[in-house]
């Protein structure tokens, strides 16, 4: 400090060249800093790839419109062009410049094949169905897996304990597409339980969206078939995790310390064991979230659900690069946003971050 | 101690008796405690000496009912008496209690702080809410009432008390989270409080700081206390009498000054050499040669005798019990009476 300093006597005083300093310093903002950062270079690398690469997007559909829809190489560029929403004529900063700001408004270009209809409005459409049947299945699979794998992990060596290790193993080894196979034989051919018509769709005909008990009993009876084959294929994944998490816990110090203090079992399961030992799954849990949201490929596919999976395998199909770019980027940014919030949520769980963040 | 006359001649705390507990184990059966008999009287500091894997903990974890599935208590009785207004209003046999009944009697009749419990604490509560959880599954105090009496204990061991109250554990250093379970385990006023190596983790500082405490506590509350040490010096600052324990067995019982004086048992003999005093040559320091027994395969007659200098065909087939040799002081050797002189000769040439 200088002379000059002493005679200021601004002792809380903002300079902006503390900023850097305190953003750092402070583990909310820094992680919020750091998943804003990674979003922009995954944007920029996504533009990089679109543009530039050798057999990039732009080049793969200008070809194809020349060969598959008769145009000349200068009317496909335009189109192309118009659909990315990406000048290509002019130089690469604008371009650049450009693509971002158009990002920044939401404005994601044109789908291909679903003529005049934007990359967002399609967007916008798909995800909520994925977001509700994703985020429905998933509560469901994490709290029961976490239920088993506690009970596994308290009884362990007995037979219960075997009885729900080797079947979530096994479970967890089976691939989603045999459940939803064989869910749809047998309930719906076999047993003839509930009809295949009730598996498939989201709504029955006839049903209008809306905050209506209707509306949401529909909803919820037709995603009763995949959610149940979402839950079988990853609620063993999460026992197993929660088993060893909770055997890890139970030999702490603080579990017997605990238990001679008298508290009573049910304090120690929530409190002690259970709290301590969910907290690694924590970040399992958003990033699950993160990844689900780019929609179950296999189960939207299956039960023919119009959410952002069953989009992508259209989009694939189809080569629509405008859609495949925005649903590559919604995931991406849902998947570091899950995580920044599994971080805070981490932070808000263990003290022991929350120090470590402000060094 | 300051002890209300009345209480002197009331019968002990605890008295243990023909306690015997095993693990089990793949090789075998692990013999932790072999028919062990003790007691503590009132306001009395009996401390447990012996060497690692001799069995004090398991001793311990016995009395709390702790002890790991694994275990069996072959036989024995463990009986606490809990005293108020100078008559015994309690008695409790705590192999009896059922989960319960031992769950109350935990912390609330008996605390043990455990060995090296830096780790103790639950990483993601505050102090307060594990002095609060304590109280309230004994349906002790809360609130303001709570906060005055954590206060006053955590003065007790010499904390900063509003600030510790709000820590979290890992903000405290190793010495103050031992300080603080000290503190804790004189939250419900046990009669009995068994500290298992209470400063076995700590540095040299930081162990004379708790001892001191324990000490001041010693002076100014009226518990009684078992303190498990395998450090011999530590445990003659502290306790009244002193039980040294071999392979799951006690082999030498007596007042900590008799004992210390006039130990009969080669075994204490050789821990008490083993202690360098501040005065002692560097030469005064034998330690005991060899290695404690292997407890699921233990030699036959004296446990002791594949270390022992004294030990002849009697040692090696039969195991002697303890014998009643002066006031209070009994000890389980067949050499006593020459053992203190034979070894001092061998030393000698
Ligand atoms: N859960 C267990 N299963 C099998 N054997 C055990 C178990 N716990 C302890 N033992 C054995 O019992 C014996 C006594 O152990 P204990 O922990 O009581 O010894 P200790 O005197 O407290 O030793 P230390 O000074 O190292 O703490 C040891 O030989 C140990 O190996
Ligand atoms: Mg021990």
């Amino acid at each position: 400090m200088t002379a000059g300093e002493v005679t200021q006597p601004k002792p809380q005083g903002f300079r902006i060249q503390d900023l850097p300093g305190k953003i750092w310093s402070n583990y909310v903002l820094r992680r919020i800093v750091r998943a804003l950062v990674i979003i922009w270079l995954i944007t920029t690398i996504i533009f990089f790839v679109i543009r530039l690469m050798p057999g990039n997007a732009f080049d793969l559909m200008v070809a194809d419109m020349v060969v598959n829809r008769n145009m000349t190489e200068d009317e496909a560029k335009i189109r192309a062009s118009s659909l990315l929403r990406i000048n290509f004529n002019r130089p690469i900063g604008e371009q650049y410049l450009e693509y971002m700001s158009n990002l920044a408004k939401g404005d994601l270009g044109y789908s291909f094949i679903n003529n005049n209809r934007t990359v967002q409005e399609l967007l916008a459409q798909k995800l909520p169905w994925t977001l509700f049947s994703v985020g429905t299945s998933l509560m469901i699979s994490f709290t029961l897996g976490m239920l088993l794998g506690m009970i596994a992990a308290y009884k362990r060596g007995s037979w219960l304990d075997h009885l729900i290790t080797n079947f979530a193993a096994a479970m967890d080894a089976i691939p989603q597409y045999i459940y939803a196979i064989v869910l749809v034989l047998l309930l719906g051919v076999i047993w003839k339980i509930m009809p295949v018509m009730d598996m498939k769709g989201v709504l029955s005909p006839g049903i209008k969206p809306g905050f209506t008990f209707e509306f949401i009993w529909d909803a919820l009876m037709h995603l009763r078939v995949p959610a149940f084959v979402y839950v079988l294929s990853t609620v063993g994944n999460w026992a197993l995790s929660m088993k060893s998490s909770t055997l890890s816990t139970l030999g702490e110090d603080y579990v017997t310390v605990a238990r001679a203090r008298g508290l009573s079992d049910s304090r120690i399961i929530t409190s002690y064991v259970g709290r301590n030992a969910s907290l690694p799954l924590v970040t399992a849990l958003a990033l699950s979230v993160g990844f689900a949201l780019g929609g179950s490929v296999v189960i939207e596919s299956v039960f023919n659900y119009p959410g952002i999976g069953l989009e992508l395998s259209k989009s694939l199909s189809n080569r629509d690069y405008p859609m495949l770019q925005g649903i590559f980027l919604i995931t991406t940014t849902s998947v570091i946003f899950t995580n920044l919030i599994a971080d805070l949520i981490y932070g808000w769980l263990d003290p022991r971050i929350r120090i470590a963040g402000g060094e | 101690m300051m002890l209300a006359q009345q209480e002197t001649n009331l019968p002990p705390t605890i008295s243990i008796k023909n306690l015997s507990i095993d693990y089990k184990a793949k090789r075998g059966q692990v013999q932790a405690v072999r028919n062990i008999s003790f007691e503590v009287d009132r306001g009395e500091a009996m401390a447990l000496i012996g060497e690692s894997g001799s069995g004090k903990t398991t001793i311990g974890l016995g009395v709390v009912g702790l002890l790991p599935p694994t275990a069996k208590i072959r036989q024995g009785e463990i009986i606490y008496r809990r005293a108020a207004d100078g008559k015994i209003v309690d008695e409790i046999d705590v192999l009896k209690l059922n989960p319960q009944q031992i769950r109350q009697f935990r912390w609330k009749e008996c605390a043990m702080v455990f060995q090296g419990a830096l780790n103790a604490f639950n990483p993601v509560l505050r102090i307060s809410d594990q002095f609060a959880d304590t109280a309230s599954a004994h349906n002790a105090l809360r609130g303001m009432a709570l906060k005055e009496r954590a206060t006053e204990i955590l003065h007790m061991v010499r904390l900063d008390a509003d600030r510790v109250w709000r820590s979290y554990p890992h903000e405290l250093s190793g010495g103050m989270r031992q300080r603080v379970l000290i503190a804790l385990s004189l939250l419900l006023e046990p009669q009995l409080i068994i500290m298992d190596e209470p400063t076995t983790a700590l540095d040299v500082l930081t162990q004379r700081n708790i001892m001191d405490v324990l000490k001041d506590l010693r002076k100014n509350l009226n518990f009684s206390l078992i303190f498990i040490s395998h450090d011999l010096s530590l445990a003659a600052e502290l306790a009244d009498k002193v039980s040294t324990v071999y392979a799951g067995k006690i082999v030498e019982l007596g007042d900590v000054y008799t004992v210390f004086r006039n130990p009969y048992h080669p075994y204490t003999i050789g821990l008490i050499h083993a202690v360098p005093t501040l005065a002692g040559r560097k030469e005064d320091l034998t330690s005991i040669p060899g290695s404690p027994p292997d407890l699921i395969n233990m030699p036959t007659g004296c446990k002791f005798h594949p270390r022992c200098p004294l030990a002849d065909d009697q040692c090696k087939t039969q195991e002697p019990d303890l014998e009643e040799i002066g006031k209070g002081h009994r000890v389980a050797c067949w050499k006593w009476q020459t053992a203190r002189e034979t070894l001092k000769r061998f030393k000698a040439s």
